[in-house]
């Protein structure tokens, strides 16, 4: 009784039946005709399940029992129509099973086993994700791909609500595949034997408080575990200062669940969990935020040696020391990349870049990075239009007449590329306080001469000196130191 | 102290001692601040109990009074060399750990650190005096790292409550050494609550 045709692959199907355990039997005939086959195919079996190709018509199968010696004990006949076989795909085989303790994240690999079928169906895959010594299930997830005729690895990636370490995790998958051209039964697989993540609560030298000082946006929600040796007890795990209930994950590993953290301080909130034998375990948890996008980026050069770029950061990350945010200055046309030093307590970021040989423009990206997040920005400029000269220095007098002098002094830096154009502040008592412009080349060298006429005699002045790019302005030199000078008398 | 002192020697030492003495007693008080400090900004609880931190000396000691003078400076050293050690570390952890967010902790830090190594420095001149001269200083290697940034925390608490102690016990010892007589403090003297 009870004929069952059975196809994994939708080549072959495996027939199986039942016949009465009062008697014993030996061989069995079995023979099975289709109205596309000229004659029965027949065969002996000791089994009570034959592999026969997938019919794809209506047949009829006939069984015959035999006695030990023979003899024909009892024989029936059974129609089997297309729509009566069952197609259970294999059991998929998970290959590989890979945590990230740091991430908390689980890779799993399988295949899919394609090869059997033709190609271009749809295959549905089922993945149960259990936890906990009593192996809950946490979630079930539906993952659909396509058969191409061949075996591929297929890969999947979850991320668990609590450190890997707290417990075990157990994967396992099962599939269902859509063959529309089947008109039998379709089912699911079996699922597949479970694989295993041990959690450190299954590891008798293993305790601890987990996650270990890890760093997560604010907001975040987050599960800390404390993992304990057996026979201890926890009697209270506290975030902060303050207490939280507790889930228990296992004899050896308690829970607590923290929602939308805030803001840690600057030494990370700590996680303490407070055992019966007076001891403490715990970790630090820091919360922050992602670095903001960096606002009014602006590079300018004040001696075309170094670029200086500055920026507004935004929002403090609340992170510090080696999680503190790290920012980089990549300019794109020569590849080079310089990391910048910054103190993350004052307001104003600034960061340098080497002036590259026959390279005036540049093309930057500011990148500002934390382990919560990362942003950039970027800035195209040409420093030759971005020149912030340095304070002009060492400002001297010399003496053509007692109505002419020659100024010079002091600027650090190159400036042979450009023009420079300059302000002197001519004040007296006699004729109070006169601006005068000069535009003059470049120097490769520091040193700047001008000259000024129509002075007085016997009169006491006070010079400074500015300068700033001739051909396109960006930004003035701070003023020089005043140097006083007194013109000879007549 | 090995056999009688000539009169400057002990006035030497009177005054050494005198020093270490107050030297002790401003450690003590800066380390207390430091205590409170750090325990607030570390989010620890003050009452947390903390079990002994490896590569710390403790200050109790039994049979205190039957101590003699050499021993007393030994066992001072020691604890100070190591607590040089420890505070070394603890101010690299913070500022690996917290960069400038706290300088406030870092410079109390570095502040006692510096007596420490002043007070080890102090105790080495009071060994020499005693012509046998402090021993050499051991390599002992980095003290063992924590497993975790909770336990670091807690082991620099355990660090200085522990370094509070000695510095009690070092301005008893150095009472203990200034007393006057032959000797002083190398043989058992009169028995003296610890």
């Amino acid at each position: 009784q009870n004929l069952k045709c059975v196809t994994h692959n939708l080549h072959k199907m495996i027939c199986t039946w039942d016949v009465s355990p009062r008697k014993r039997y030996g061989q069995t005939d079995f023979c099975y005709t289709t109205n596309d086959l000229p004659t029965p195919v027949c065969f002996k079996t000791k089994e009570k399940r034959v592999e026969i190709p997938v019919l794809h018509s209506s047949s009829t199968v006939t069984i015959t029992t035999n006695s030990i010696s023979g003899t024909a004990l009892a024989t029936k006949e059974f129609k089997i129509h297309k729509k009566d076989v069952l197609f259970i795909p294999v059991t998929p085989r998970i290959l590989s099973l890979t945590p990230d303790f740091s991430t908390s994240k689980l890779n799993l690999k399988w295949s899919d086993n394609g090869s059997v079928f033709p190609d271009g169906l749809d295959a549905i895959w089922q993945i149960q994700i259990l936890r906990k010594e009593r192996m809950e299930k946490v979630t079930q997830v539906t993952y659909h791909s396509k058969l191409t005729h061949e075996d591929i690895i297929l890969s999947w990636n979850w991320t668990s609500d609590m450190p890997l370490e707290c417990t075990s995790h157990y994967v396992k998958i099962r599939c269902y595949i859509n063959v529309t051209q089947f008109v039998g039964l379709k089912e699911w697989s079996d699922w597949s034997p479970v694989e295993v993540i041990p959690g450190k609560d299954t590891d008798p030298s293993e305790s601890g408080v987990f996650p270990l000082d890890t760093v997560v946006a604010v907001g975040s929600d987050v599960t800390f575990c404390c993992v304990h040796e057996e026979g201890q007890n926890v009697t209270n795990m506290s975030y902060g200062s303050k207490p939280y209930p507790m889930i228990q994950l296992s004899s050896r590993s308690h829970a607590i669940r923290v929602l939308n953290a805030s803001a840690s301080d600057a030494s990370g909130t700590n996680v303490v969990c407070r055992l019966n034998n007076g001891m403490m375990e715990g970790t630090v948890l820091f919360v922050g935020y992602a670095p903001d996008i960096p606002q009014n980026i602006s590079c300018e050069t004040p001696n075309f040696q170094i670029i200086k770029c500055t920026w507004k950061p935004g929002r403090p990350s609340g992170l510090y020391g080696k999680r503190k945010t790290k920012y980089s200055l990549f300019e794109r046309t020569s590849g080079k990349n310089v990391s910048c030093e910054v103190n993350e307590m004052n307001r104003e970021r600034v960061c340098g870049f080497p002036v590259l040989p026959d390279q005036k423009t540049y093309d930057f990206i500011l990148g500002v990075s934390n382990p919560v997040g990362q942003a950039e920005s970027s800035l195209l400029v040409d420093i030759t239009q971005r020149v912030h000269p340095k304070t002009p220095e060492k400002l001297t007098v010399s003496e053509n007449n007692s109505t002419s002098i020659h100024l010079h002094w002091f600027i650090n830096g190159s400036f042979a590329e450009i023009r420079l154009l300059c302000q002197i502040e001519i004040s007296s008592g006699h004729s109070g306080q006169k601006v005068h412009n000069i535009s003059m080349p470049g120097g490769k060298s520091s040193a700047y001469t001008a000259h000024l006429n129509a002075l007085h005699p016997y009169t006491k002045y006070q010079f400074r000196v500015r300068c700033s790019a001739a051909d396109y302005f960006w930004r003035w030199s701070d003023w020089s130191r005043v140097k006083e000078y007194t013109t000879s008398e007549a | 102290m090995a056999g009688a002192d000539s009169p400057s020697a002990a006035l030497r030492r009177r005054d050494l001692c005198a020093r270490g003495i107050r030297l002790a007693g401003k450690m003590r008080s800066d380390v207390v601040d430091l205590l409170d400090a750090y325990v607030e900004r570390q989010g620890l609880d003050a009452s947390a109990s903390v079990a002994a931190v490896e590569g710390v000396p403790p200050a109790a000691v039994e049979h205190w009074d039957e101590q003699t003078g050499t021993q007393r400076l030994l066992e001072n050293l020691a604890a100070y060399r190591a607590f040089r050690a420890l505070l070394a570390q603890m101010l690299e952890e913070q500022r690996e750990q917290l960069g400038e967010a706290d300088a406030a902790l870092g410079r109390a830090l570095a502040a006692v650190l510096l007596q420490v190594s002043a007070f080890a420095y102090h105790l080495e001149e009071l060994l020499r005096l005693e012509s046998r001269g402090p021993p050499s200083e051991e390599e002992d290697g980095p003290p063992p790292q924590p497993r975790g940034l909770f336990e670091q925390k807690l082991r620099g608490l355990g660090v200085l409550r522990e370094l509070a102690q000695w510095a009690v016990r070092s301005a008893r010892d150095l009472r203990q050494l200034a007393k006057p007589g032959p000797g002083a403090g190398s043989a058992p003297s009169p028995a003296e609550s610890p």
